[in-house]
């Protein structure tokens, strides 16, 4: 599909960036809409999305998660697209789910599962929605996105650099990073289509950081889980696996880590400081977005990527 | 409520994952659990429990509300065993007759969801003053809060998503 995505066909991704890409990850939302610009892949922002529901409506009922999920998708569908980028894994999984129940053609297992479709279409309809077309929606997280477009980056990487005597000035800034690349639990879903990778033992991150250049170290703790939400209500549980990963990056000898998740980058950037306190420790590690980092290799300056936004400065990539 | 309980149990075998009597109790879930320490009942004793009945007894305890769903011990399971989706749906049961364990985790849902069906959005300012009024620690986490303001990562004016009734009325629904 994607090779039909982009600025100047008519054919663009619908966007939906979620709450938290609006406010704690605004670095993620604005570092991914300047990387698409620069691969020229066309988006556009679903219109008056809503939150998706996440934790707390996915625990109390799995109906209004995937209600509330599924009236983004219409939304996009009312603006003539029915495939969706959804950068926050969290609100991935709840969309990508509701895509699942309501799409026409899904082969939903039994009773329960057509119950559920049928209670999501019903209150749809009662918000208003006309469910009556053919639904055939397509749910993308960064992670998959990026790396059926990790062609299109190598060759942006390559006509930056070609030509080029001296290494430009990002280029040197990059050099200094050896980072790990940790996936949380986004990839360990039996149900989710980001089995496209190894799930224990991924290398997609790696895979699409090395066309711009970037190469990273091997890392244990990959596929761990950070804590996620958990960190409202139960901060210390939330602590105590944030320092393993912590800890486990600096065994592989890094210096900063790459991430895809906003939950995962608050719980390692944000309570870092919490955690060098609780188990005194004295962890300097910045915890840059993956698409912070392509677009500097693709040359952005790390103000545009808001890397002066991440709590754990990078500063040493400048003047150690 | 011993026919609530008996049904959740039917329904796990029928719909939700018939291969949970392939459990062979090796342990494998509960050992790559981020949270098995905390939890009252490991991820392989829920199974057990399930399968004999004792619904209730899981009900009554801390785990699936603190069970984060991230799926580890579904994807480990020699048995494909998918025990996150069986707690799942446990979970859900026990919310809807107002069963929650865990207060602080009821108390946040709540004040979540009222939220979303106000705006439409969710909005963090709020959730964490209201978590912390409510709570009567107010100096929880207030190194986060300040270190939030000082990055400009947080919207001080909520957003509303324009045609928001169908969404607070859905909400409402189910709160
Ligand atoms: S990993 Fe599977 S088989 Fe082993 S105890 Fe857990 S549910 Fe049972
Ligand atoms: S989904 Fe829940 S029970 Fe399973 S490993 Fe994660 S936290 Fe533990």
């Amino acid at each position: 599909m994607q090779d039909t995505i982009n600025k100047n066909g008519l054919n663009k991704i619908a966007y939906y960036p979620g709450c938290s890409l609006n406010s704690t990850a605004i670095d993620f939302n604005i570092s991914l809409k300047k990387l698409l610009d620069i691969l020229d892949i066309g988006y556009i922002e679903i219109d008056d999305w809503n939150c998706c529901g996440t934790t707390p409506a996915q625990n109390v009922s799995s109906e209004l998660v995937y209600t509330l999920s599924a009236r983004n998708l219409i939304l996009a569908k009312k603006m003539g697209i029915q495939e969706i980028l959804c950068p926050c894994v969290s609100c991935y999984n709840k969309l990508y789910k509701a895509a699942y129940y309501i799409n026409t053609a899904s082969k939903l297992k039994n009773k329960k599962e057509e119950q559920m479709r049928d209670t999501i279409i019903a209150n749809l309809k009662d918000m208003g929605f006309n469910v009556e077309e053919e639904l055939n929606f397509k749910v993308y997280s960064v992670i998959e996105f990026l790396y059926l477009k990790k062609k299109i980056i190598g060759e942006k990487y390559n006509e930056i650099n070609a030509g080029r005597e001296n290494l430009p000035a990002n280029r040197v800034l990059l050099e200094k990073l050896k980072p790990v690349c940790y996936y949380g639990c986004a990839l360990l879903r039996p149900d989710s289509a980001l089995r496209f990778d190894d799930f224990e033992k991924p290398t997609s991150m790696e895979e699409i950081l090395e066309e711009a250049g970037i190469v990273c170290k091997n890392f244990q703790f990959k596929t761990e889980c950070c804590g996620a939400i958990l960190s409202l209500t139960h901060k210390n549980a939330v602590l105590k696996l944030s320092n393993m990963i912590l800890d486990s990056a600096l065994e592989s000898d890094a210096n900063c880590l790459v991430v895809f998740c906003p939950l995962c980058q608050q719980n390692l950037d944000l309570r870092q400081d919490q955690i060098n306190k609780l188990y005194k420790k004295n962890y300097h590690l910045p915890v840059f977005y993956i698409t912070q980092l392509l677009g500097i290799a693709l040359g952005l300056t790390p103000r545009s990527v808001m890397l002066d936004r991440l709590f754990v400065s990078p500063e040493f990539i400048k003047n150690d | 409520m011993d026919e609530f309980y008996s049904s959740i149990q039917r329904d796990i075998l029928k719909y939700i994952d018939p291969g949970i009597i392939n459990c062979y109790q090796c342990g494998k879930c509960t050992a790559g659990c981020p949270l098995s320490d905390i939890f009252e009942y490991k991820p392989n004793q829920i199974m057990m429990l399930v399968q004999a009945g004792r619904i209730e007894s899981i009900i009554n305890s801390n785990s699936i509300f603190l069970c984060l769903s991230c799926e580890i011990c579904s994807s480990r399971c020699p048995q494909d065993v998918h025990i996150a989706k069986i707690m799942q749906y446990i979970r859900n049961e026990a919310w809807k007759v107002d069963k929650i364990k865990v207060a602080s985790i009821k108390r946040f849902y709540k004040l979540f969801l009222k939220e979303v069906g106000i705006t439409g959005r969710s909005y963090e300012p709020g959730l964490i003053a209201g978590l912390n009024l409510i709570s009567g620690k107010l100096l929880n986490d207030m190194d986060i809060a300040v270190k939030i303001l000082g990055k400009r990562k947080i919207n001080l004016i909520p957003e509303f998503v324009k045609d928001r009734k169908g969404i607070s009325r859905i909400v409402k629904k189910y709160l």
